[in-house]
């Protein structure tokens, strides 16, 4: 029977030979993430359950990342008891302050995420696993413990849409620009709703690993249950130094069943960004170039890999953050922080005027490193901009690509990247 | 027959999860009364202040597309409205991982096409949970709903998942799980 590449992974992590989109099934999960943010609470109902041990130490990995290094002593307090509780399960996959990053880019970057397999996690932006071809899925603290416990997840076998991209990438235009155009064009309170989304075509297999992990990671902002990119040579590259475990390449089959099936040409899609308040409210940057706007920041799941760093270098080399501008960027790991220092990314960064902050979820999770103030006016590279996500409601948030991000806060207004040599 | 009836709060714009357990609540621990203290503070400033949503003594949430929307994997959305006596919300769709909390805790998610079209704040609705029928007994219409799927009402007749999954622990049958 012809599967989705969603159905077949379904199908071949629950025992059985073929799945229809509808069905309900128990998988067996790969692995199962949690973070400092809900980590002890899925621990404490792990434990309610009455299962003697983890169904496997090695495939729970714990991350801090939303709340490292603690703003306040409720929150130092709160790394304390969840250090404490990972430390008494002996969890060797353990990434904390000094090894961090943001969950998602270490469940990736560490192999922890593999092809044909499903891994859950309990946040939102766990959807970015697909840029590997995994099923990546949030779920909440119940989900995960069940998970630890037993392996298992269970699910309703989504219907696939497919996302058929072509043409040719234009110059400063990234995989961030496509997936808003994506949010403009289908809208994001509902429409995709427990879909599994499928992208491929030419101009995905034309992706790095960095940028079909923005795309995936956004998936979860259309209301989709997945978004997954077949696994290929690149995955391949990839995973080859970090992968934790066998996997074996998988695609949807060619007489596959979609849902819906839409064609997107990628030669005409520019600079894109969401206007404040709504992730779908999207327009080409040449329609708000010259706003004012007082605060930049780059980082997060979705656009804080070194590839999106390597952009912004190119854009600031010799130049200067605009007087009216403050910049903040956050690579989304060590290993990234890493890689941005010794490419010369964040030398070129600092003599720009760009504050470099430690991995974490930052600003965009509204807690610390750069939270928006009443009348701020930001122009950021995360993933949410509804009143509020970054701190006051008072404040507006233009959501962008690094590119867009880089060469306005040189100008001090919204600039088209396309607009210099830069 | 299974009716319950009350009162609905409707929803005159999207929901999201996070106006529903605003942010300094998403680490605290899980419990129904608690979070029920708080939920909804930021979708309504009527709401913002302590049991500020459950002292209205709603009974029932109506709304439109993409109910508690925008992300953000806390349990405290439905825990919440479980304490504040919410028996059902009824809503033309829901975000996925909200729907999925809600099935995991045993509260009714009803998906019920364009309800919130048809219902006003303060109308008495009566839910029978047998074949889905929604009365708004203010106006007289009546709704139909998508039916809940058996796994679904097996988890709720349980008490919900973590329920559901001790028993099968304790007994041994949780490798049967498929």
């Amino acid at each position: 029977m012809a599967m989705t590449i969603t159905e077949k992974i379904m199908a071949f992590n629950s025992g059985r030979d073929s799945v229809v989109p509808g069905q309900l099934v128990w998988v067996d999960v790969h692995t199962v993430m949690t973070m400092d943010y809900l980590g002890k609470q899925c621990f404490k109902a792990f434990e309610s359950l009455g299962a003697k041990t983890l169904f496997d130490r090695d495939r729970v990995i714990c991350v801090s990342d939303h709340l490292v290094p603690p703003p306040t002593p409720e929150y130092a307090t709160m790394l304390n008891e969840w250090r404490e509780i990972v430390k008494s399960y002996d969890i060797p996959n353990f990434y904390d302050l000094g090894r961090q990053g943001i969950a998602h880019q270490i469940m990736v970057e560490q192999g922890h995420v593999l092809p044909g397999k499903i891994s859950i996690g309990t946040d939102s932006h766990a959807n970015t696993y697909g840029a590997v071809g995994a099923v990546g899925n949030a779920i909440g603290v119940t989900d995960a413990a069940i998970a630890m416990a037993t392996g298992k997840c269970w699910f309703r076998v989504p219907e696939t849409v497919k996302f058929h991209i072509k043409g040719e990438w234009q110059p400063w235009v990234m995989a961030k620009d496509l997936s808003l155009h994506i949010m403009g064009m289908m809208h994001w309170n509902g429409h995709l709703i427990y879909k599994a989304l499928e992208y491929c075509g030419p101009a995905i297999d034309a992706l790095d690993i960095a940028g079909r992990m923005t795309l995936c990671n956004m998936t979860v902002d259309l209301g989709a249950k997945n978004g997954i990119i077949a696994p290929d040579a690149k995955t391949a590259a990839y995973l080859q130094s970090v992968q934790k475990g066998d996997w074996n390449m998988i695609a949807s089959d060619a007489d596959a069943h979609y849902d819906a099936v839409y064609e997107v040409d990628v030669t005409n899609i520019g600079p894109t960004i969401a206007r404040p308040d709504k992730l779908d409210d999207t327009v080409p940057v040449e329609q708000l170039v010259g706003t004012k706007f007082n605060k930049a920041f780059v980082g997060t799941c979705t656009n804080g890999r070194t590839e999106d760093f390597a952009i912004i270098a190119k854009i600031l080399d010799g130049k200067k953050i605009h007087r009216d501008v403050n910049m903040i960027c956050i690579p989304a790991s060590q290993q990234v922080y890493l890689e941005c220092i010794q490419k010369g990314y964040f030398e070129i960064l600092v003599k720009a005027g760009v504050a470099i902050e430690t991995p974490s979820c930052g600003p965009c999770a509204g807690i610390h490193t750069g939270v928006a103030g009443d009348g701020d006016i930001m122009l950021s590279a995360g993933n949410r901009n509804m009143k509020g996500r970054m701190g006051s409601k008072n404040a507006q948030i233009y959501l962008t690509s690094p590119a867009v991000v880089a060469a306005s806060a040189v100008k001090g207004v919204i600039t088209d990247p396309r607009s210099e040599n830069w | 027959m299974a009716i319950i009836k009350g009162k609905a709060w409707v929803a005159k714009t999207y929901v999201m999860s996070f106006d529903m357990i605003v942010q300094k609540f998403w680490t605290s621990p899980i419990d129904p009364i608690e979070n029920s203290k708080w939920v909804m503070a930021g979708v309504d400033e009527a709401f913002n202040k302590e049991n500020g949503f459950k002292d209205f003594g709603y009974t029932f949430i109506v709304a439109g597309h993409n109910f508690a929307g925008g992300g953000k994997s806390i349990e405290h959305c439905v825990t919440g409205l479980m304490g504040a006596n919410i028996k059902a919300v009824f809503a033309t769709s829901f975000a996925r991982l909200q729907f999925r909390n809600a099935i995991n805790y045993g509260m009714p998610f009803i998906t019920s096409k364009d309800i919130n079209l048809d219902c006003e704040t303060g109308d008495e609705l009566e839910y029978n949970s047998d074949n889905g029928e929604i009365k708004n007994l203010s106006n007289g219409k009546i709704f139909s709903s998508v039916p809940v799927a058996p796994f679904v009402a097996e988890v709720g007749a349980a008490g919900g998942l973590m329920n559901f999954i001790r028993t099968k622990i304790a007994d041994g049958s949780i490798a049967n799980l498929h």
